[in-house]
């Protein structure tokens, strides 16, 4: 008998939920699914270039915030569809992941990671004197209470982000599966054996790059309509890089699914702490999962599956 | 250490049927400003104490109040203060029987400074939470955020500390708690020049220095129109990016320029940073200050002390002969009795007052009209004056204030760090609307060593 693919998986688990989107009235679900969605897409994007090829990418608020604000600049043109937006915000940010590629990529470690921080903050600074987008103002996006098809227009953001996040998450398990896979692991191995091998380092690395950025500015642009009111300190805020980070870590930064596990856990946690406990904690949480999964699991709840599952293996062989 | 508290406040304490007489149990639109006042020391003094009994008392079903506030993140300060002060109210109307003869009960969340929460926040609240009303959050973004969800539920909005959230949005039920007015860009900073220009001679230059933040920017752009209005020349014109620590530099290129009046737009750590840093270099101008936030704030009174000594800044509320509001004193009084325990703002001057007044135009629109229709309430909102702790409140019809009324206040005779001097009448002397100053304008800036 033929084994199911395991991409079936990832569509099933999207169509259930859209299923289930249709049944739920209530709003608050689908604005908190939403940013537990978005994160989905925010981890799966940094895996690609962080976990794959280990190249530690602080800057993925840039790249969402460049989302973001691609969908000002049209929402201000010419008010497209929004997944016009979405596209548009997309191709940006991949573009500007393809200069950040070339002028950052011969950088490693924190070096890199220092790089792509700074991004972010230049980014924000040019948002800031932008006064197209409103600048420190910030930009207000009406939003239609409804749209023809759904409920509500939330209901459709929530529709839209569970598109990009399955999109987001097809898109890390192909690439890890593909040859574009096994050169990025190479390179996290030992870049300089690998090139020796004849893996080509930089342009696996630059198409990660704009994989990634690409999949981050895509997320970013629904973003003005869920929020309504868009500041750069929303946009570029550093809980998106935190975050990206985090969720693959404590997922597993090996495996597609890791950062789907993370950020669905890390979310799910702080959107519950939200409206429960004190909201101080939500960062403390985030800290505290970190360091205890980067000192007993560093490879993750994937990490920890998998180290489980070679020991029974072992014991019945035995 | 950071305290940690729970947020998720779904308020019980509903007051004791023993504590209302048979008079003050009637519906609050028959109390005198006396009675008011008395149970709302009663009740604020039990709260304070811990000694409120937990019981159901007034009716089976409390009115459910809803919001979220800064308790973290750079404004939680300001929430804290705001927060006690609804909080005061709420003891209040459940002392006199509560609101329609339900008590109310207060739902809030911490939104963390964090506009991003809001839309999970604000959708909780109405649809989980199943609040009857809502009130939005300190600042701009958050209630920018909040605003489109409570439109769309058609509910009416009542904030306290937003500037021109409604301008876009022309929502009927929006009402703004703020002194700044329908024309908060300009009127932020009118009282400033208006002073300046009482100054002999008349001055002819400014520096206009201020983060590039929101609040910033808007007063900054209303800040250039009034220097063309009243004629002065701006020979420096500077943003800042919103987490400068040094000022060195600026404030030399704004000596420089030689300005006769320095305005300046700053958020609280750049309050500080820029009033230390004029005092390190001695600047040499004779009028210094503007819409500097944080010097409102006791923490910074009280750091800052005698350097605050002739700046000209806004203030919401400052002891005065002409600021004594019926009710003021009384809720001042309590405030600061509970502020330590809870943490606030020691003074209270900042927000707290208009917090509370707040709340006692919603109590009074729900009163007269008898029900919780928010048509009906906005209408009534909008068709009224009301006597609050603040003074006497009309809005306009985008919910700001109809007339401006920020006080520019200068510090005066300040002494030491001692905050009780604060309270005194005489530090802190209006000096603009002319409606309520009292004293004269001193200058030079003291920092020039004059």
């Amino acid at each position: 008998m033929r084994r199911i693919p395991s991409w079936i998986w990832p569509v099933l688990v999207a169509l259930f939920i859209l299923a289930l989107s249709r049944v739920v009235k209530n709003e608050y679900y689908m604005f908190a699914g939403y940013v537990v969605l978005q994160y989905i897409v925010l981890a799966s994007a940094w895996n690609i270039l962080g976990g794959y090829s280990g190249y530690v990418n602080f800057g993925s608020a840039a790249f969402f915030g460049i989302g973001a604000y691609g969908a000002v600049v049209l929402d201000k043109l010419w008010q497209p569809p929004l997944v016009v937006a979405i596209v548009f915000g997309g191709i940006v940010a991949s573009l500007v992941g393809l200069v950040t590629a070339y002028l950052t990529l011969r950088l490693r470690g924190v070096f890199f990671a220092i790089a792509t921080l700074a991004l972010a903050i230049v980014l924000q600074t040019l948002v800031m004197n932008w006064d197209f987008v409103g600048g420190p103002l910030g930009y207000y996006s009406v939003r239609p209470d409804s749209i023809a098809g759904f409920p509500s227009y939330v209901n459709y953001l929530f529709v839209i982000m569970l598109g990009l996040a399955l999109i987001a998450v097809l898109v890390a398990r192909a690439i890890e599966l593909s040859f574009i896979g096994r050169g990025l692991a190479a390179i996290r191995d030992n870049e300089l054996a690998a090139e020796c091998c004849g893996v080509p380092t930089l342009r696996l690395k630059v198409f990660a790059t704009m994989v990634s950025g690409g999949l981050m500015g895509m997320a970013g642009a629904p973003f003005p309509y869920y929020i309504t009111y868009l500041d750069p300190n929303s946009a570029f805020s550093l809980a998106y890089g935190i975050n990206s980070i985090a969720m693959p870590l404590i997922g597993g930064m090996t495996h597609w699914i890791g950062p789907v596990i993370g950020a669905v856990l890390l979310a799910v946690i702080q959107q519950v702490a939200t409206v429960t406990i004190s909201s101080e904690l939500n960062l403390m949480i985030v800290g505290v999962l970190l360091i205890s999964f980067i000192t007993l699991a560093p490879n993750g709840i994937v990490g920890l599956f998998e180290r489980y599952r070679q020991k029974r293996q072992r014991r019945l062989s035995t | 250490m950071t305290r940690l508290k729970i947020k998720q406040n779904h308020d019980e304490r509903i007051s004791s049927p023993k504590l209302l007489s048979s008079e003050s149990s009637a519906k609050g639109a028959g109390l005198t400003r006396r009675r008011f006042n008395r149970a709302l020391m009663t009740m604020s003094a039990l709260a304070a104490s811990g000694s409120l009994p937990v019981r159901s008392a007034i009716a089976s079903e409390p009115i459910k109040i809803g919001f979220g506030m800064a308790q973290s993140g750079p404004l939680g300060g300001n929430g804290k203060a705001a927060l006690l002060a609804i909080e005061m109210w709420r003891d209040n109307i459940n002392a006199r029987g509560g609101l329609l003869g339900r008590a109310v009960q207060l739902v809030y969340y911490d939104d963390q400074t964090n506009p991003t929460l809001i839309p999970g926040i604000y959708s909780k609240l109405f649809d989980v939470d199943k609040v009857d009303l809502v009130l939005g959050g300190y600042g701009t973004a958050v209630q920018a955020a909040a605003l489109p969800i409570v439109m769309q539920r058609k509910q009416v909005l009542i904030g306290t500390g937003a500037v021109a959230v409604n301008e876009k949005y022309k929502y009927d039920k929006y009402f703004q708690m703020l002194p700044n007015g329908s024309t908060a860009r300009t009127s932020t900073s009118e009282g400033f020049f208006q002073a300046a220009m009482t100054m002999d001679p008349k001055p002819k230059t400014v520096a206009i220095v201020g983060a590039v933040t929101e609040f910033s920017r808007n007063v900054i752009l209303g800040a250039r129109e009034n220097a063309k209005k009243y004629g002065l020349k701006i020979v420096y014109d500077g943003g800042y990016p919103p987490n400068q620590m040094e000022f060195g530099s600026i404030l030399r290129s704004v000596q420089a320029a030689n300005p006769e009046v320095v305005f300046v737009a700053s958020y609280p750590p750049d309050s500080a940073g820029v009033i230390r840093t004029a005092y390190e270099q001695k600047l040499q101008t004779r009028m210094f200050g503007g819409a500097m936030i944080g010097l409102q704030y006791s923490e910074l009174k009280q750091q800052l002390g005698p350097m605050l000594n002739n700046v000209l800044c806004y203030e919401f509320y400052v002891p005065a002969p002409t600021t004594n509001f019926p009710g003021i004193k009384e809720f001042l009084a309590m405030y600061q009795e509970r502020a330590k325990k809870a943490g606030a703002d020691l003074l209270g001057f900042y927000l707290p007052p208009y917090a509370y007044a707040g709340m006692e135009v919603l109590e009074k629109a729900v009163t007269a009209i008898k029900g919780l229709d928010p048509n009906a309430i906005g209408r009534y909102i909008h068709a009224n004056t009301f006597d609050t702790v603040v003074g006497k409140v009309t809005f306009a019809p985008n919910g700001d204030w109809a007339k401006p009324r920020l006080l520019y206040v200068q510090y005066q005779g300040i002494v030491g760090n001692d905050l009780e001097q604060f309270k005194r009448i005489g530090t802190q002397v209006i000096i603009e609307p002319q409606e309520f100053a009292y004293g004269k304008l001193y200058y030079p800036f003291a920092a020039s060593g004059h």
